[in-house]
C-alpha cells in the first residue's frame, strides 16, 4: 500500500521535479556563463576584487530558483488532490489519514532536497573551479537560506491547497508571503550566518503545517 | 499531530506579525530627530551649533543667534573653501600664517558606524606592492589569507603561489606571529595615496604590520600593553601621515597607531561605545573633533594636536521610546522583531522591548475579549489554555494569530 502511494506522488510530480531540476542547472549554467564572461573580461583578480569588496553577488540571478522550485512541486503534488476534492479518496484508505499525509508530504521533501541537493553540489563544484574555499563557503552562506525558502514555500502551498476556506486561504496566503521574505532579503555576502540555525528549525518546523489544514479538510470546515 | 501543526502555524504568524505591524506603525507615525552639529570654533575656542530644520539656525553654546556668513566666518577650518571664494579667510589665526597646503594637509575626516564593525568581513586581500616606483598603485594578481601559514592564491588560476606564500608564512613566523590571523585591517583600495599594508591581529591578540616592499616581506610587531585587545581597526590614509589608524579596544577605548613610531596613544574619549555609537572624527590645522553620536546624546570632545582633551560639549535628545509616538507604540506593542538593525550588516532574529510596560494593559484586556469570544462559541476553555496564555505574553500578535489560525479540536 505505501508503494502504491510514493509510485502515486511519484506519478505526480516526476516531469514537474526533472523539468525543476534542468531549470536550476541551466540557471546555473547561465551563472557561471556570466562568470566566466567576467573573469574573460576583467581577469580573475578584478573578478574577485569586485565579489570580496564591491558587493558584487555573482550567484544574484540563482536567488528566485529553489522558490520557484518549492512553489512548482508543491503545486504539482497538492493542487490535483483537490480538484474534485480527490484526497478524500486517500483519507478513506485503510491507513491513519495523517500517516498517508505525512508519507506524501515526506516524498515530495525528499524529492525536492535531492533536486536541491544536486543544483547545490552543482554551485559548489563549479565555484571551485574560480574561487578559493574561503568565498565558496561566503556564498553557500548566502545561498543557502534560498533554498530554505524553497521548503517554506512548498510547505505553505500545502498548507494553503489543502485549505478548505477561500478566505482563510488568502490569510494564509499573506502570511506565507510575508515570511518568504526573510530568507530573501538582498544583504551583503555571508550576512544569513546568524540567522541560518533559526531559519532552519522554523523551516523544519513548518514541515507538518499542512496536518492542520488538511484536518480542516476532513471534518469539513466550510 | 494537528494540534502541534496549528501550534506551529500560530508561532509563525506571531513572528509574521511582531515584523510586520510595528513597521507599519514606524512608517506611519515616526518623526525624525534632528540631531545638533557641532563644531570647534578655532577663532574662539568654543563650540558652534548647526541645528537642520525651518529655518536651519546657527548659534552658540550660549545660545546667541549667529547669520549662516557669520557662523561660517567662526569655523574657518571647516568652511575654508566657502571663506577663498568669499574672500573672507583670514590671513592669520592664531599666529599662524594661514596657507592652503597646510590646511588641505592637515584636514581629515573619518566616519564610524557600529554596522562598520558588525558585518561579515573578507578572509582575502590583495597584498599591494609599497615601493613599485610607480606613481600609482597596481591591483596584484594574487589575494592573501592567513589560516595556518600566509597563503598567497592567484586570482587567475584560483591556485596557491607556494614560493611567496612560504617566504611570506616565514618571515611572520621568524616575528612571532601565531597562525591563524583573527584580524586583517587594511585599505585594500588603489584610491589611495600610498600603501602602508595590513595591520594584522593573530591568534595570540599580538598586532602586526605586514607589506611588500620591493617583491619582500616587511613585518613589524607592534608592542602592546599587556591585556590589550582590538575588536575594531580602521586603518586611515590621511595627507598629514601622523598615524596609521584608530583602533577600538575590548573596553571600547580609542586608540591611534602612529606612523613609523607605532606608539599607541589612547584618546581621552569615555562616551564611546563600538557597539551602539557612532563617531565622527574630523581633524584640522589646531584640533580633532571626536563626535560620539549615541541614540539618546551627541558628546562631542575636542583634542589638541598633541590628542590632549582641550573642551567637551554634551547634548541629551529623548530616545523613540521617551518620544509620543515611542510612548503610544509601547502601549500597543510587547515588543518588535526585525531581521536587520541598524547597527548592524549581518541578518539575524532582532528582538526589541516596546520601551514601556502599557502593552500589559492591552493584553489583558486582549485575554478578555478572546475569553468572551470562546464563551460566545461555546468552546471548551480547557481547551483553550495555551492560546489564552499566549495572548497574555505576545498581545495583539497573539490575539490575531490564534483567530487567524482557529483552534477548533475542542468543539
Amino acid at each position: 500500500m505505501w508503494k502504491s502511494i510514493v509510485y502515486k506522488e511519484w506519478i505526480k510530480i516526476r516531469w514537474f521535479l526533472v523539468g525543476f531540476t534542468i531549470l536550476g542547472m541551466l540557471g546555473l549554467g547561465y551563472v557561471f556563463l556570466k562568470v566566466q564572461r567576467g573573469f574573460t573580461f576583467n581577469g580573475g583578480t578584478g573578478f574577485w576584487y569586485n565579489i570580496l569588496f564591491m558587493g558584487m553577488q555573482f550567484f544574484g540571478y540563482f536567488k528566485y530558483i529553489p522558490l520557484l522550485g518549492g512553489l512548482i512541486i508543491g503545486i504539482a503534488q497538492y493542487f490535483p488532490e483537490t480538484v474534485n476534492k480527490r484526497i478524500k479518496l486517500t483519507f478513506h484508505l485503510p491507513l491513519n489519514e495523517n500517516k498517508v499525509l505525512l508519507m506524501m508530504h515526506i516524498f515530495g521533501i525528499v524529492s525536492l532536497l535531492a533536486s536541491y541537493l544536486l543544483l547545490l553540489l552543482a554551485f559548489i563544484s563549479l565555484s571551485s573551479i574560480y574561487f578559493p574555499s574561503q568565498m565558496i563557503i561566503e556564498s553557500v552562506i548566502s545561498v543557502f537560506p534560498w533554498f530554505l525558502a524553497g521548503f517554506a514555500a512548498y510547505f505553505f502551498v500545502a498548507l494553503i491547497v489543502l485549505e478548505p476556506v477561500w478566505m482563510y486561504r488568502f490569510f494564509y496566503a499573506l502570511v506565507a508571503g510575508f515570511f518568504v521574505t526573510i530568507y530573501i532579503k538582498s544583504p551583503v555576502i555571508a550576512a544569513y550566518g546568524p540567522a541560518i540555525p533559526g531559519l532552519s528549525l522554523l523551516t523544519i518546523l513548518l514541515s507538518v503545517a499542512l496536518l492542520f489544514s488538511a484536518y480542516r479538510f476532513r471534518k469539513g470546515e466550510m | 499531530m494537528e494540534k502541534l501543526s496549528r501550534f506551529i502555524l500560530v508561532i509563525v504568524a506571531i513572528l509574521v506579525l511582531s515584523m510586520t505591524l510595528p513597521t507599519l506603525y514606524w512608517m506611519a507615525f515616526e518623526k525624525p530627530i534632528k540631531k545638533p552639529f557641532v563644531m570647534y570654533s578655532c577663532i574662539d575656542d568654543d563650540f558652534f551649533i548647526l541645528r537642520a530644520g525651518t529655518p536651519t539656525t546657527f548659534e552658540d553654546k550660549k545660545g546667541n543667534k549667529y547669520t549662516r556668513d557669520q557662523y561660517e566666518q567662526k569655523l574657518p577650518m571647516w568652511n575654508f573653501q566657502q571663506l577663498m571664494v568669499s574672500g573672507k579667510m583670514p590671513d592669520t589665526i592664531k599666529g599662524k600664517a594661514m596657507d592652503m597646503h597646510d590646511i588641505g594637509r592637515n584636514r581629515s575626516f573619518e566616519r564610524y558606524k557600529p554596522e562598520d564593525m558588525n558585518c561579515p568581513k573578507s578572509q582575502l586581500f590583495p597584498l599591494f606592492e609599497s615601493q613599485s616606483g610607480r606613481a600609482s598603485l597596481e591591483l596584484p594578481n594574487d589575494y592573501f589569507r592567513i589560516t595556518w601559514r600566509m597563503e598567497f592564491i592567484d586570482a587567475g588560476t584560483n591556485k596557491i603561489l607556494e614560493e611567496k606564500s612560504q617566504l611570506f608564512s616565514a618571515a611572520l613566523y621568524h616575528f612571532g606571529f601565531t597562525f591563524p590571523a583573527t584580524r586583517i585591517e587594511g585599505l585594500p583600495t588603489t584610491r589611495k595615496s600610498c600603501d602602508e599594508g595590513y595591520l594584522i591581529v593573530d591568534s595570540a591578540d599580538k598586532l602586526f604590520h605586514v607589506k611588500l616592499i620591493k617583491g619582500k616581506p616587511f613585518v613589524k610587531k607592534v608592542n602592546l600593553p599587556e591585556g590589550l585587545k582590538f575588536k575594531h581597526i580602521i586603518c586611515v590614509d590621511f595627507k598629514d601621515k601622523r598615524y596609521y589608524a584608530y583602533l577600538f579596544s575590548e573596553k571600547n577605548e580609542i586608540f591611534i597607531l602612529t606612523q613609523d613610531e607605532y606608539e599607541l596613544i589612547k584618546f581621552p574619549v569615555t562616551e564611546f561605545k563600538a557597539e551602539n555609537c557612532e563617531l565622527k572624527l574630523y581633524g584640522d590645522l589646531f584640533n580633532y573633533n571626536v563626535t560620539v553620536d549615541s541614540e539618546d546624546h551627541t558628546d562631542v570632545i575636542i583634542l589638541d594636536k598633541e590628542y590632549k582633551k582641550v573642551a567637551s560639549y554634551q547634548e541629551s535628545f529623548p530616545v523613540l521610546s521617551e518620544r509620543t509616538e515611542g510612548k503610544i507604540f509601547s502601549y500597543i506593542f510587547p515588543a518588535q522583531l526585525s531581521m536587520e538593525d541598524s547597527n548592524s550588516k549581518y541578518i539575524d532574529f532582532f528582538w526589541k522591548g516596546s520601551g514601556g510596560m502599557g502593552w500589559i494593559i492591552l493584553n489583558l484586556l486582549l485575554v478578555a475579549l478572546h475569553f468572551a469570544l470562546l464563551r460566545r462559541r461555546k468552546a471548551v476553555i480547557k481547551g483553550h489554555v495555551i492560546d489564552l496564555a499566549l495572548v497574555a505574553v505576545t498581545g495583539i500578535y497573539g490575539f490575531l494569530a490564534v483567530n487567524l489560525f482557529q483552534n477548533k479540536f475542542f468543539k
